[in-house]
């Protein structure tokens, strides 16, 4: 084969998964031009239907597959209605920021129910014969099923854009994403168009997983593997631009598979980069329109104001901690030893979050790549301890001031865009780091670096902590239970220091960005650079976070850095309560403890987990630090107080949550 | 010989009374010219009011003015300096305070949490980079005496510890007004601050920005033309972009130029 052929052929399997990206690209970002809504369970209903059309070739065979073509991507179609209609419909009006909150909950509860019906693994999708085989054209190789997905995908896109340009419903949709307010004037309900536009958005995406998993396999990772692909695609082509989505959907998958071929170590790279450079020079993207649509529309609600009397929260507060200083002492007595891994887990990840927070909850920038920081603390404490010495303090001291600087840097390019843009920014940033890790020798590549051990001390001069042991009582506190004095030490300290700023001056600056960011403007305050700020603190304590994880386990491998961590994180945020510090320590609480409890019942434990958290998104957007408020009214405001550490309400009382395998 | 060296000297003494001029401002969106070739000139202590049809460009000009767009064409000078590429934050900085409609103070924070914002605004003298992150607001004596004098001056003292969003109608609209004093500007812009209200509510603000910013210069954006003409000193009108007339109210109601704008654009 020539160099020319060669070429041609990466050309057109570039084309073919280009097609792909097309279908899935053209629904998401239709739904955002019109519904401001970012779909993150995109990619899941992408999968589904794939599975559906597994279901449905299974019994028919061959030609079932065009029968599964239609029937699988209606069925997706109408999950696609539901969902628009029973769970993003109730926060139209909200900042749009939480339609990524809500479809993120979404991804984990589709997923899991994936591996619940389907199983792990992958499965292939029968094709029929004719559709299998090759052509030979020009000494071109290309398979009949290649071509298939060309013209059929040019096909469904030609008819989607026709059905935009040139009916009714098209104007409408169309003018609805232009000024929505006006059509509602004009007397449409434009509503009802939501749940349709909804509804063809997924069946599109459905056709897309389909034609993919016939021409790969088909996984319950599928639709995560494409998500963050076709967020770039939106975002490079302009969100809410169907001519954006075609065009960025064929670069990408043409760069993509050009790559593959020609230059495999900037696979995975190059399209992050290219968007941020994209979203830096064009904010809005290739064809996206200028016009600030919706943008910042709603506030986000944070737990902060009339929640609790401060007084009773300094008690609260202090009782909490002492009770967590005690927990290693019951450790392999009255418990196993385990519960302090466990809690030391809590603790880290409470940081975590609370670093997020700092930026969320305070300065209303949502944050979709914070595992960004958390990894690069990891990675520096787990360099440091490798190449430079065993000193934890020098390690962690490096891990702070290296995401501190990427923070910064990160924060330089990315503030001057806002909202969904933000995200979508610190998205790619986190993502492109991801797979810079697989990449670099220093890092260890996908296996990451293991086998790590400290001392606490300086110049060689030291102690582990393995090796010494100090004695409350009869109870002999070493290893993990010393860390965990360590980890609670750095989390208490950490509040204190944040809380210590808010009270500053910075800290009322960064109160009245989120309050009203126009007006702090207007007041004289310079914004963006509070912001950036914010970001540099944020970024440096979650960098702490992820380094004391390493400290502790002794490995950092690639996936701290992946996109679902990230996502887990702001999971914690909002179910412990938005914007007042320690409401996150206490959702990583929550999270963990449900992982515990639930695992012990399911694999499938993050489908209770999503549910609880769209119910949160929904029904109880501060996060459980409100709930004392949300529930006094029906207790009769006299009760004695909550307890520190509340328990998540609603247990998972669906039935269809008890599918264990 | 003897009329030469006057001539710079009255220039300047007629700089110094203008606390806002614009040179040749203009504004295009694309093809369409918002703000035509504007010319104008503020004094201090004066109140001005700009007015004209629907689209005349009245809002796109204070845009221009407080930095929120940027300019196509032309300069802002604001107290003899230079101000066109300058932030709306460091504007505000400078003197150039900006008055919101109502519901536009920072409705989560209390009343004195919100006057304090803007105290500190202006004094960051009080304060060096470490003690912005880490010394409490409440322990800066400076910013907040004059916290404490704008909360008087606006007659919120007494609620000083309320939330924003839980003042009355005509309170918040105190707090707006006594937000942009704490900035101790020189110049303050009004952006319809009557729009939408009923004419007692409209006299009561109009009150208010007597009583409080008496010493202040004031520039205006009105629609309502009959509150105009009682208030201001001067007026300018714009019409399609461009300064149709300008001068006192008895001046700009004699206009004809400035009536067949009024007929022409607006239907009454």
């Amino acid at each position: 084969m020539t160099m020319v052929e060669g070429l041609l052929q990466a050309l057109v399997d570039g084309l073919t998964i280009g097609i792909v990206y097309v279908l899935l690209a053209a629904g998401l970002s239709v739904i955002f031009g019109v519904m401001n809504v970012i779909n993150f369970a995109h990619g899941e209903l992408f999968a589904l239907g794939a599975y559906f059309a597994l279901a449905l070739v299974g019994p028919f065979g061959g030609y079932g597959f065009f029968a599964a073509l239609l029937v699988a991507p209606l069925l997706v179609g109408l999950i696609g209605v539901g969902i628009e209609r029973y769970t993003v419909q109730p926060l139209y009006g909200r900042n749009p920021l939480y339609h990524i909150l809500l479809t993120f909950g979404l991804v984990l509860v589709i997923n899991d129910l994936i591996y619940l019906v389907w199983g792990p693994g992958n499965v292939s999708l029968a094709v029929p014969a004719v559709l299998s085989g090759t052509v030979t054209a020009f000494g071109l190789n290309a398979s009949v099923y290649n071509l298939f997905i060309i013209a059929f995908g040019a096909a469904m896109a030609l008819a989607v854009w026709a059905l935009l340009e040139y009916t009714k419903y098209g104007l409408i949709v169309r003018a609805g994403s232009q000024d929505r307010q006006m059509v509602r004037n004009l007397g449409i309900d434009i509503d009802r168009y939501y749940s349709l536009v909804f509804g063809v958005g997924a069946a599109l995406a459905a056709v897309a997983g389909i034609i993919l998993g016939g021409y790969q396999t088909v996984s319950p990772e599928m639709g995560m593997s494409v998500i963050i692909p076709a967020f770039v695609i939106v975002v490079l082509g302009g969100l809410g631009s169907f001519k954006g989505a075609v065009v960025g959907g064929l670069a990408v998958g043409i760069i993509q598979t050009l790559l593959r071929t020609y230059a495999p170590i900037l696979e995975g790279m190059v399209i992050f980069l290219l968007m941020i450079a994209v979203l830096l020079v064009r904010p809005h993207g290739l064809f996206g329109s200028e016009a600030p649509e919706g943008e910042g529309g709603g506030d986000l609600l944070t737990g902060s104001g009339g929640v609790l009397e401060a007084e009773t929260r300094r008690r609260l507060g202090l009782a909490a901690v002492g009770l967590l200083a005690l927990v290693p002492l019951g450790a392999g007595t009255l418990y196993s030893t385990y519960a302090v891994t466990l809690m030391v887990e809590i603790l880290i990840w409470g940081l975590f979050a609370l670093s997020l927070d700092f930026v969320m909850g305070y300065t209303g920038l949502v944050s979709l790549g914070h595992a960004l920081f958390y990894a690069l603390g990891a990675y520096a404490v787990a360099i440091s301890l490798a190449h430079v010495g065993g000193s934890a303090f020098v390690a962690i001291g490096l891990a702070i001031l290296l995401s501190a600087a990427i923070a910064w840097f990160v924060g330089y390019l990315s503030i001057r865009v806002s909202g969904v843009y933000f995200a979508m920014i610190t998205l790619a940033f986190a993502e492109l780091f991801y797979n810079l890790l697989f990449r670099l020798e220093i890092t260890g590549g996908s296996e990451g670096l293991f086998g790590l051990s400290a001392y606490y001390g300086l110049a060689g001069v030291g102690i582990s902590l393995e090796e010494i042991a100090i004695f409350v009582g009869p109870v002999a506190l070493t290893g993990q239970s010393l860390f965990y004095y360590i980890a609670l030490a750095t989390l208490v300290g950490a509040f204190l220091l944040t809380r210590r700023m808010l009270e500053s001056p910075f800290g009322a600056v960064l109160k009245s960005i989120r309050e009203n960011e126009q007006r702090a403007t207007f007041v004289g305050y310079e914004t963006t650079v509070y912001k950036r700020r914010a970001f540099v603190i944020s970024g440096a304590l979650a960098g702490l976070a992820g380094g004391l994880f390493t400290l502790n386990a002794g490995y950092a491998t690639p996936s701290f850095a992946y996109w679902l961590h990230s996502g887990e994180v702001i999971v914690m945020v909002i179910l412990g309560g938005m914007g007042t510090l320690y409401g996150p320590i206490i959702g990583s609480g929550v999270f963990f403890g449900l992982e515990e409890v639930l695992t012990e019942f399911t694999e499938r434990w993050r489908l209770v987990l999503g549910t609880v958290f769209v119910l949160f998104v929904i029904f109880l957007p501060q996060g459980l630090v409100s709930l004392p408020a949300q529930l006094e009214p029906y207790l009769g405001g006299s009760g004695p107080g909550p307890e520190p550490e509340p328990e998540p309400e609603p247990t998972p009382e669906d039935s269809s949550v008890r599918g264990d395998d | 010989m003897a009329a030469e060296p006057t001539q710079p000297d009255t220039d300047r003494r007629a700089a110094e009374e203008q606390i806002l001029r614009t040179d040749g401002l203009v504004k295009k969106f694309g093809q369409f010219v918002a703000t035509d070739r504007v010319d104008l000139t503020v004094e201090r202590g004066e109140f001005r009011s700009i007015i004209g049809p629907n689209g005349a460009g009245k809002t796109t000009l204070f845009n221009l003015v407080t930095g929120a767009l940027p300019v196509t064409e032309g300069e802002i000078y604001f107290d003899g300096e230079e101000i066109t590429g300058l932030s709306p934050s460091e504007r505000v900085r400078r003197g150039m305070g900006r008055s919101f409609q109502i519901s536009n103070v920072f409705g989560g924070l209390t009343v004195r949490e919100n006057v304090r914002l803007a105290a500190q605004s202006i004094d960051r003298d009080e304060y060096n980079a470490l003690e912005a992150l880490f010394k409490p607001t409440d322990r800066y004596d400076g910013m907040n005496e004059r916290t404490d004098a704008a909360l008087e001056r606006i007659g919120l003292a007494d609620v000083a510890e309320e939330q924003a969003d839980a003042l009355a109608y005509g309170d918040k609209r105190r707090l707006e007004i006594g937000v942009v004093l704490a900035t101790d500007p020189d110049l303050v812009l009004f952006d319809e601050p009557t729009a939408g209200m009923s004419a007692e509510e409209t006299q009561e603000t109009i009150d208010l920005i007597e009583e409080v910013l008496v010493d202040q210069t004031l520039l205006l954006i009105e629609h309502d033309i009959e509150l105009v003409m009682e208030l201001s000193d001067r007026i300018t009108v714009l019409n399609r972009g461009e300064i149709l007339a300008e001068g006192t109210p008895e001046e700009i109601a004699a206009n004809e130029d400035v009536q067949d704008a009024y007929l022409g654009g607006m239907i009454e």
